[in-house]
């Protein structure tokens, strides 16, 4: 039996010392291929924000912004409570907003150990003069999760997500 | 001030929308730098739109990890969207040949951000589009009701480039400028009011529906490059290519084209499903690509400078309505209608009209007589009249200004109870082929009532001449025995101005009381030949124009010595070296055509001093012929030194003199010329160039007789010659 449990500790031991050396030098981390399908919904192109969020349902980390123009970020009001504080550089992770109908294909970036970790994806989104969605696609970050389609409740009809 | 109803909103709606169009048109003049800075961008790669798709496909396979997609933005530069090596999401332009980065994606500037926001919304959101397309609306309807006042203006769109008369710099320029930038300007607008609309979602939907999509199947799975449909379009029809999500067989090429959008299977090639771009959608493209210039070079130079237009016709249009406004005279009647013996009826336009009848007002007011002043709308009975005075100015062709419409119906139902003697003097411009029109229909119509008896015949006065004016009070006065003095106000003047000029020379008067004078400035100025040189001497400021002939680099003056004439009188009795003080008035449209292949040159009396000047400097081998008229030969004296010089040097090819006071037979200039018809034709066909210089009397005769000359040899009226600027005078 306690040969047995030994064997069985191993592997995570091995792993988890991986892991410890992996943090300290570089976290490894994955991209993905996320599709935004839109509804044809009818105005201006809608500002996405994809974040991550933390177990407690904090932000803990932006992942991708659709939408270039800062000055309308503090509409997108959640995120900007995040991120207006902080100010992190999102230059590399901007594009352009979407518009009715539209659809758009970004590679975002997410650590490996936040995966099955009760983390969550969250898309925020908001159209000038319309309304604003905090989640109007949220889900829970699992194996299994990055490589489906989730169903949007506002200005996005579904996502799709795909490991690189 | 009376306008009609045209020029009315024309004005209204600029007044009323002014501010919004003015920040318009700032951020519009930044906005239009925006397509022209991106133009100059190194991105472009010749040849690129030559490319079929297929080739340019394969390159990008090869270069990089994955593709997502390929575009081409308005620019025509190649944007992709890759994958690198790293797994990390790259987007550049690329060089479809090469698959090389060319560059990073041109980032909005914050300044042609913010001018955006501004342009389109104001910063108010909803409330800012929505102004902003009502006040884009509104301008389209001031460029209408522009093209409209240009239309009555010119008389018709065949004149619509006619030749403008120039009033003043404001007006000139708003009209010349208007007729090149209306066009683009209800283009601008037009569009402006489409996006607008686009935003409050009231155009039917332009979204792309496909229906059937054929159900995939990856039978036959061939590689890309042997797609049929990639190698059939090319890069020009390019809109924007995006890959397959994943290699899921559900996800398929969507390949955007400029007319349709095509799901392409990325197994087979095969098209799935075709959707056609909706109408909605291409008027919408157009829109933003004719709204910003994106994309074109020149476009968005013509929208730059139209921007810059809009500005400069809210400055002069701003400008023109102040000094109307300012010149615009209330009409405040001492005595009734019914009180008067004189009436004076007023038919204008812009006002101009209007101030001169309030001068002849005046004048009579000042020799105790009983006037009324008003405009011939208002025509009735005038109970103790006894003359009528008709002033009026003719509105395109021939048409009554706005407030002489009901004059002829009015005219025809009132009856005057005692008779009236009538006179009417006719204002406006000799550049139209309908000079004075109505003035000659007021005239005709007043011919027609018995109790309307004739004083003086109708008199036509070009371009607002004060001096022709002046000419029209004298017969006045000579046919009534008044001695009616028109008070012109007596303008400041700007002694700074003023130049001093030394007299080199000045003869004695000659047998007409004519002498020369020649000045020199004692600083150096610009002039030439046919420029001005005003005088104003002390006792009324009133500015006197002399004619310059240019001599050797002074200033040649012809001056008659008028009997009461203040300044001729000042002038005849400097002596050399003696220093007056002058300007120098620069008169571009009376300089020596050097354009021209021939130059009839014809003057009377005194006119005769800028062609002295020409004569003299014709270097250029223009065949130069003149005509001069004066009262006998010893009158010609005073010129004939300089005339045969440069007949001498070959300057002048013919001169013909005309004497009036010589033998039995009156001879005027207008006869010489009538006798050398073949002469102007050939001058006029070859595009030559008629120049007249003299007295008003002169240049009506001499007119009458060119265009009798050209009506019956080459079946035009002068006007066509005179709108091809083929015709220049200089008449007092």
């Amino acid at each position: 039996m306690r040969k047995i449990n030994i064997f069985k500790i191993a592997p995570l031991l091995i792993v988890a010392v991986f892991l410890l050396f992996g943090f300290t030098l570089k976290q490894p981390s994955s991209t993905y291929k996320c599709m935004i399908q839109m509804t044809n919904y009818t105005g201006e192109g809608a500002y996405i924000i994809i974040s991550l969020l933390n177990p407690k349902g904090e932000y803990e980390k932006t992942l991708y912004v659709q939408g270039d123009d800062d000055e309308w970020y503090f509409d997108i009001t959640e995120w900007w409570n995040f991120q207006g504080k902080k100010r992190t550089n999102i230059d590399a992770i901007t594009g352009a907003t979407i518009s009715g109908g539209e659809r758009a294909i970004s590679v975002i970036e997410i650590a490996d150990d936040k995966i099955d970790q009760g983390y969550k994806v969250r898309f925020e989104t908001a159209v000038e003069d319309q309304e604003y969605h905090a989640d109007d696609v949220e889900f829970e970050l699992t194996s299994e999760s990055v490589k489906s389609k989730v169903e949007g409740k506002g200005f996005i009809r579904y996502i799709r997500l795909m490991p690189q | 001030m009376t306008i009609s109803i045209w020029r009315y909103s024309h004005l209204i709606l600029a007044v009323s929308s002014a501010l919004f169009i003015f920040i318009a048109t700032v951020t519009g003049i930044i906005l239009a730098l925006e397509p022209i800075s991106n133009q100059i961008q190194p991105f472009a790669v010749d040849n690129a739109n030559d490319l079929s798709l297929a080739e340019a496909l394969e390159i990008l396979h090869n270069e990089y990890e994955g593709v997502i997609t390929l575009e081409k933005d308005e620019n025509d530069f190649v944007i992709a969207s890759i994958i690198t090596a790293e797994g990390k999401n790259d987007m550049f332009y690329v060089n479809p040949f090469t698959g090389e980065k060319l560059g990073e994606l041109i980032k909005k500037k914050p300044i042609f951000e913010f001018a955006t926001n501004l342009h389109r919304s104001l910063f108010l959101k909803s409330t800012g589009r929505f102004l902003v397309g009502l006040f884009s609306f509104f301008l389209f309807l001031i460029a209408i009701t522009g093209i409209k006042l240009i239309l009555k203006r010119q008389g018709g769109f065949k004149r619509f480039f006619a030749k403008v008369v120039k009033e003043n710099f404001e007006q000139y320029f708003h009209i010349v400028i208007g007729r090149y930038t209306l066009i683009p300007i209800v283009i601008i607008t037009l569009t402006g009011v489409f996006l607008s609309l686009e935003k409050f979602n009231l155009l039917p939907s332009d979204k792309l529906v496909h229906k059937n999509i054929e159900n995939t199947s990856h039978a036959e799975s061939i590689g890309i490059n042997g797609f049929h449909v990639f190698q059939s379009y090319t890069l020009n029809e390019l809109k924007s290519l995006e890959f397959p999500f994943s290699e899921d067989e559900e996800d398929y090429f969507i390949l955007n084209l400029k007319d349709k959008e095509l799901y392409i299977n990325q197994y087979t090639g095969r098209v799935m499903s075709k959707a056609d771009i909706s109408l909605v959608s291409i008027v919408s493209t157009w829109s933003m690509v004719l709204h910003t210039g994106q994309g074109t070079f020149v476009w968005a130079m013509v929208l730059l400078l139209s921007c810059i237009a809009i500005l400069f016709f809210m400055y002069s249009g701003f400008t023109m309505t102040i000094k109307r406004k300012k010149e615009s005279v209330k009409i405040k009647n001492k005595y009734t209608k019914d009180e008067a013996e004189f009436i004076l009826l007023v038919g204008s336009e812009t006002g101009h009209t209007q101030r001169f009848a309030k001068q002849f007002f005046d004048a009579l007011i000042t020799a105790n007589h009983t006037v009324y002043l008003d405009q011939l709308n208002k025509y009735s009975t005038y109970k103790i009249a006894k003359h009528l005075i008709v002033f009026t100015a003719t509105y395109g062709e021939g048409e009554a200004p706005s407030n002489a419409k009901n004059f002829e119906g009015l005219l025809k139902m009132i009856r005057q109870k005692q008779t009236v003697k009538y006179s009417v003097v006719g204002f406006g411009s000799l550049m139209y082929p309908d000079f004075c029109k109505y003035a000659i229909v007021v005239d005709a119509l007043l011919q027609k009532q018995k109790n309307f008896i004739p004083n003086l015949p109708l008199f036509k006065i070009n371009n607002q001449s004060h001096d022709a004016f002046k000419t029209w009070i004298q017969q006045w006065n000579e046919s009534t025995s008044q001695d009616l003095k028109i008070q012109l106000t007596k303008p400041t003047v700007n002694k700074k101005r003023l130049k001093n000029f030394e007299v080199l020379n000045i003869t004695d008067c000659n047998v007409d009381d004519t002498f020369l004078l020649q000045l020199k400035s004692l600083k150096k100025q610009k002039f030439k030949s046919g420029d001005l040189l005003a005088f104003y001497p002390e006792e009324d400021h009133i500015e006197r124009l002399y004619s310059i002939g240019r001599v050797e680099d002074t200033i040649l003056l012809s001056i008659k010595k008028h009997k009461f004439g203040v300044c001729s009188k000042q002038l005849s009795t400097q002596k050399q070296h003696n220093m007056i003080k002058a300007r120098i008035k620069r008169n571009l449209d009376f300089h020596f055509p050097i354009y021209a292949k021939e130059v009839i040159m014809i003057a009377n009396g005194t006119g005769i001093a800028p062609f002295l000047g020409m004569m003299n400097e014709n270097t250029l081998d223009i065949k130069t012929h003149l005509f001069w008229g004066g009262r006998t030969q010893q009158s010609f004296q005073l010129y004939s030194k300089l005339i045969d010089k440069a007949f001498k040097k070959g300057y002048l090819s013919s001169f013909n003199l005309a004497y009036s006071r010589e033998e039995d037979e009156k001879v005027y200039v207008q006869d010489v010329l009538m006798e050398k018809e073949k002469l102007i034709c050939n001058v006029l066909q070859n595009k030559g160039v008629i120049m007249i210089c003299g007295s008003i009397a002169m240049q009506n005769s001499v007119l009458e007789a060119l265009n009798i000359i050209t009506e019956s040899k080459l079946q035009h009226p002068l006007s066509v010659f005179e709108n091809n600027e083929q015709i220049k005078m200089d008449c007092y």
